[in-house]
């Protein structure tokens, strides 16, 4: 009776998770199997790319599956958790299978846990053998497939398939390609490569782990390790990269339990360009990094970045903070020049160390796993809210609502003096945090050139562009007899002043934008709550100035309009997604621009079509100012039409780790980018500058190989 | 120089919003090693009683973990052989703890009372089924998949980490002529002798912790 009850639970039990326990989605014995069957969030298929097979020759076969977004099935070493496909093959006597070939995964993170697997689809290549005494014939390739899907739940699922060719006694060649032989061309790519011979892959252990070497020839931004062997990495942790002039270094965490280290570290190393390579790193010396043999890169990226923080002086976000710092200087330049210098060398440290802090918290989030880039404060909406916030406030102050200190016109000998060197520090460090969506043309390719360095390389360029930023005022305050050339102080500075309240108040529009096109109407009204309660704020300081009351109730106000504003962004709004966002964009102009994924760019280059990618961000001004003077202009739309160009948008507002992949691929760390990739999927991408115009766009289009143009004209 | 004030006071409010953006929480994984002490923990067991490690310093103590939903779980369950090793070692004196972390609305969240009808129902006996929704006890000993198997010795320390065999699949039917781990290092450890196999892959479902 017992058993009874125990079978009975069993059953309800089985019935009770929806029939998805196991799941059998082969048809039963007695009737024909079918080359595909669909289980649960699953397709699978058998795929033969040339339908034909010969005696005495091999032909290729691959297990290919589609799998439902989230769901994902496992390399052959799963990770933490899972457990890889499986496939036992039934064949006619003198054909022989080899083993299931795995193309490179990707890292899926589970909570604490790491497995490596693959999302979306994924094909299994495997080469059958047909021996010279087979009989001709129908030959009848049978497969029982078994295999565990999971997304946050897991379910084991069977299948068996069969495939049905006929054995000719002459071999024949294959004449037509079917939909078979593009499925397995597009995919065939995702396996690993052989080392190449000319590659040197060595392993070295540390107390905690090992320093894995890849020598190429040349450098790589980032790698990716994935070991072929259980139990001999701690999986889940973030494998930092160090490149090499000739390859790239990664520091990976050892398993705690392992004992003794291996002979050899196999696996699949993936560059930063998507390329995987099957190694088996033997012991040896790890080479050092060695940022002094590109010294003149180093020395050219410099340059650049100082020419860049120069150029940013002039960029809408940041010239009404240096506009301020003028008037102040205009308005003081009698005073004594110690102090003048002083300041200025204030106003300079406040710009390097909160360059050095921006770059330090992106280095540490790195070196933590993150996949982040240059302005990914911005990526934040509660630093884009708050900090629309402040220049809100701020523009309230310009225009004249209220002032807090001192007026302009009341200038006088001891001004210095009480304003203490605490102000110029942080006007250095608001000039920084505001310059940092405007990445000025100039500094896309040296910001990703700092970021894929060591970090002494990447402060040194860094501390480059501060000290350009710097330049100007600084130049100022050291040179008094220049300050001459300034018009005397006056009423105008008054006026100058609340006049500069209006670019504030534009860029406040922008910010308000980039919040919207993210997060939706809601966010909108929370920020405009914001607003309202700084307002009132503002009115009570310009009201009752310097008294104690007044400003207390101020401080309650503004703490409580930021604490609405965090809580409100945080409890209520949800990342609008892509799809809407690409949606309306594609309404707004004549072309269909559909967002960007690896596999899009695969699809569209397997079709045959060229591939444009527009790496960009709503916060990123030079990427909207590129998208309207360029990408969107009929000239260009029409190029882009004529040489049948695939458009894709990789919309990097929301923080988002394939597209910081991407970009390191490319040796850049922020948007604007944008990649033009041929049709031959062995081509690198070509990049277009950071400042685009309709001529650079079509000109790069018509160096497109004539070979792609012609064979889209064909039908 | 009116603004430097107010510059200043605004600007360093930026400064510690840029910092507190980047501010993201990192995770510590401290993994017990094989041969180091096992760590104590407290918890509250199906049956209402709170049970610790430390009071059963002198036996030997089996930690499983379980999630009643996966289907590795319960390859070992519908085939009674989870059960029967229960029954067997917990004859023998040892302790043994069902371990469940499956977060609150995560696949394997069981309230005590669901819990202890279906150990009812299984004929499960464990000596206690640790009812773990925040995961401290599977963080605690870095428990990766259900099932999963730790053993710890009468002097607190680990001496088995891993799998419940080495048949890493979800069907009843490789459970026969499986060589099971945790008999294995059970009895070469009351014979004395040291564990052959201490350390292996333990497969299953992800155990289910709250994000």
């Amino acid at each position: 009776m017992s058993v009874m009850r125990i079978f009975r639970c069993i059953v309800a039990a089985i019935f009770a998770l929806a029939g998805s326990s196991v799941a059998f989605a082969a048809t039963s014995s007695t009737s024909k199997l079918s080359s595909s069957a669909d289980a649960a969030h699953v397709h699978v298929q058998l795929v033969m790319p040339q339908s034909i097979l010969n005696r005495g020759e091999s032909a290729d076969i691959g297990l290919y599956f589609k799998l439902e977004p989230g769901w994902h099935v496992y390399w052959k070493n799963a990770g933490d958790s899972g457990e890889p496909p499986r496939i036992r093959w039934t064949l006619p006597d003198g054909i022989t299978a080899g083993e299931i070939q795995f193309p490179a995964p990707k890292r899926l993170p589970l909570g604490p846990l790491m497995d490596f697997g693959y999302e979306d689809e994924v094909l299994f290549p495997m080469t059958l053998t047909v021996a010279n005494t087979v009989k001709p014939g129908p030959a009848v390739l049978d497969a029982k497939v078994s295999w565990l899907v999971c997304r946050e739940v897991c379910i084991p699922e069977k299948a068996e398939l069969a495939l049905t060719e006929s054995i000719p006694v002459q071999p024949i060649r294959p004449t037509a390609s079917g939909a078979d032989e593009d499925l397995y061309k597009r995919l065939l790519s995702r396996l690993p490569e052989p080392t190449p011979a000319n590659a040197k892959v060595v392993f070295q252990p540390t107390a905690d782990g090992f320093r894995l070497a890849w020598q190429g020839g040349q450098r790589e931004a980032s790698a990716q390790f994935f070991p072929a062997e259980q139990n001999i990495l701690n999986n889940p942790a973030p494998q930092a990269a160090t490149p090499l002039a000739n390859g790239v270094v990664l520091d990976l965490k050892k398993d705690p339990n392992l004992s003794a280290a291996p002979a050899q570290l196999k696996g699949i190393l993936e560059l930063a360009d998507g390329h995987a390579y099957e190694i088996a790193a033997v012991p040896g010396t790890i080479p050092a990094a060695a940022p002094g043999a590109n010294a003149s890169g180093l020395v050219k990226a410099a340059g650049l970045a100082f020419l860049g923080g120069i150029i940013l002086n002039l960029m809408p976000c940041v010239f009404p903070v240096l506009f301020l710092k003028g008037l102040s200087l205009v308005n003081s330049h009698r005073q004594e020049r110690a102090h003048q210098r002083t300041h200025g060398l204030v106003y300079t440290a406040g710009i390097v160390v909160s360059f050095w802090l921006l770059v330090g918290a992106l280095l540490a989030l790195r070196a933590a796993g993150a996949t982040l880039g240059w302005g990914f404060q911005f990526q934040s909406p509660i630093f884009v809210a708050l900090m629309a916030g402040l220049l809100f406030f701020l523009g309230l102050s310009l225009a004249g609502q209220f002032e807090i200190g001192l007026t302009l016109t009341s200038a006088g000998g001891s001004l210095a003096q009480k304003q203490g060197y605490a102000g110029s520090f942080f006007t250095g460090v608001l000039a920084v945090v505001v310059a940092t969506p405007c990445t000025a043309p100039f500094m896309g390719a040296a910001v990703g050139y700092a970021l894929a360095q060591s970090a002494v390389v990447t402060f040194a360029i860094f501390t480059a562009l501060a000290l350009g930023l710097a330049a100007p005022y600084l130049l100022l305050t050291l040179q008094p007899a220049w300050t001459r050339l300034l018009p005397k102080p006056g009423a105008w500075m008054e006026i100058l002043k609340q006049a500069t309240a209006v670019p504030i108040f534009g860029f406040v529009i922008w910010l308000t934008w980039v919040l919207a096109s993210t997060r939706g109407a809601f966010a909108v009204l929370v920020l405009l709550s914001l607003f309202l309660l700084l307002a009132i704020a503002g009115w009570i300081l310009g009201r009752w100035p310097a008294k104690r009351v007044p400003s207390f109730a101020v401080g309650v106000v503004i703490v409580t309009a930021i604490g609405i504003c965090i809580y409100g962004l945080q409890k209520f709004t949800a990342p609008v997604s892509t799809e809407e966002n690409s949606t309306a964009s594609a309404t707004n102009s004549g072309a269909q621009w559909e967002p960007w994924s690896q596999a899009a760019v695969d699809k569209y280059r397997a079709a045959g079509r060229p591939v444009f990618v527009d790496f960009t961000a709503s916060w990123c001004l030079s990427c909207q100012v590129n998208e309207r003077v360029a990408l969107r202009t009929p000239q260009v739309e029409a190029a882009f039409k004529k040489a049948n160009v695939a458009l894709l948008k990789a919309d990097w507002t929301e923080r988002d780790d394939a597209i910081a992949q991407a970009l390191a691929g490319f040796g850049r760390s922020g948007v604007p980018a944008y990649a033009l990739y041929t049709s031959n999927s062995s081509d690198g991408p070509t990049l277009l500058p950071e400042a685009l115009t309709p001529g650079i766009v079509v000109d790069a289009l018509n160096k497109l190989p004539a070979a792609t143009a012609a064979s889209t004209a064909t039908p | 120089m009116v603004h430097n004030s107010h510059l200043s006071t605004l600007s360093s409010w930026t400064a510690a919003l840029l910092l507190s953006a980047a501010g993201l929480s990192l995770l510590a994984s401290a993994q017990v090693k094989v041969g180091a002490p096992a760590p104590d923990f407290q918890a509250t067991a199906s049956n209402g009683k709170t049970e610790s490690l430390d009071q059963f310093k002198g036996k030997y103590v089996v930690l499983e973990w379980h999630n009643q939903g996966c289907p590795y779980t319960r390859k070992h369950y519908t085939s009674g052989n989870m059960q029967a090793l229960q029954k067997e070692w917990t004859a023998k004196g040892v302790v043994w703890f069902t371990v469940i972390s499956s977060a609150p609305g995560e696949q394997g969240y069981v309230t005590a009372s669901q819990e202890n009808s279906y150990l009812n129902q299984m004929h499960a006996d464990p000596t206690a089924a640790l009812l773990d929704f925040q995961g401290k006890i599977g963080h605690l000993y870095s428990a990766k998949t259900t099932p999963q198997m730790i053993v710890i010795d009468p002097a607190g320390k680990v001496i088995y980490d891993g799998a419940i065999d080495n048949r890493p699949t979800s069907d009843v039917e490789d459970i026969k002529g499986a060589k099971n781990y945790v008999n294995e290092a059970l009895t070469e450890a009351m014979a004395g002798k040291p564990v052959t196999t201490s350390y292996t892959r333990p497969y299953g479902c992800s155990v289910k912790y709250a994000d």
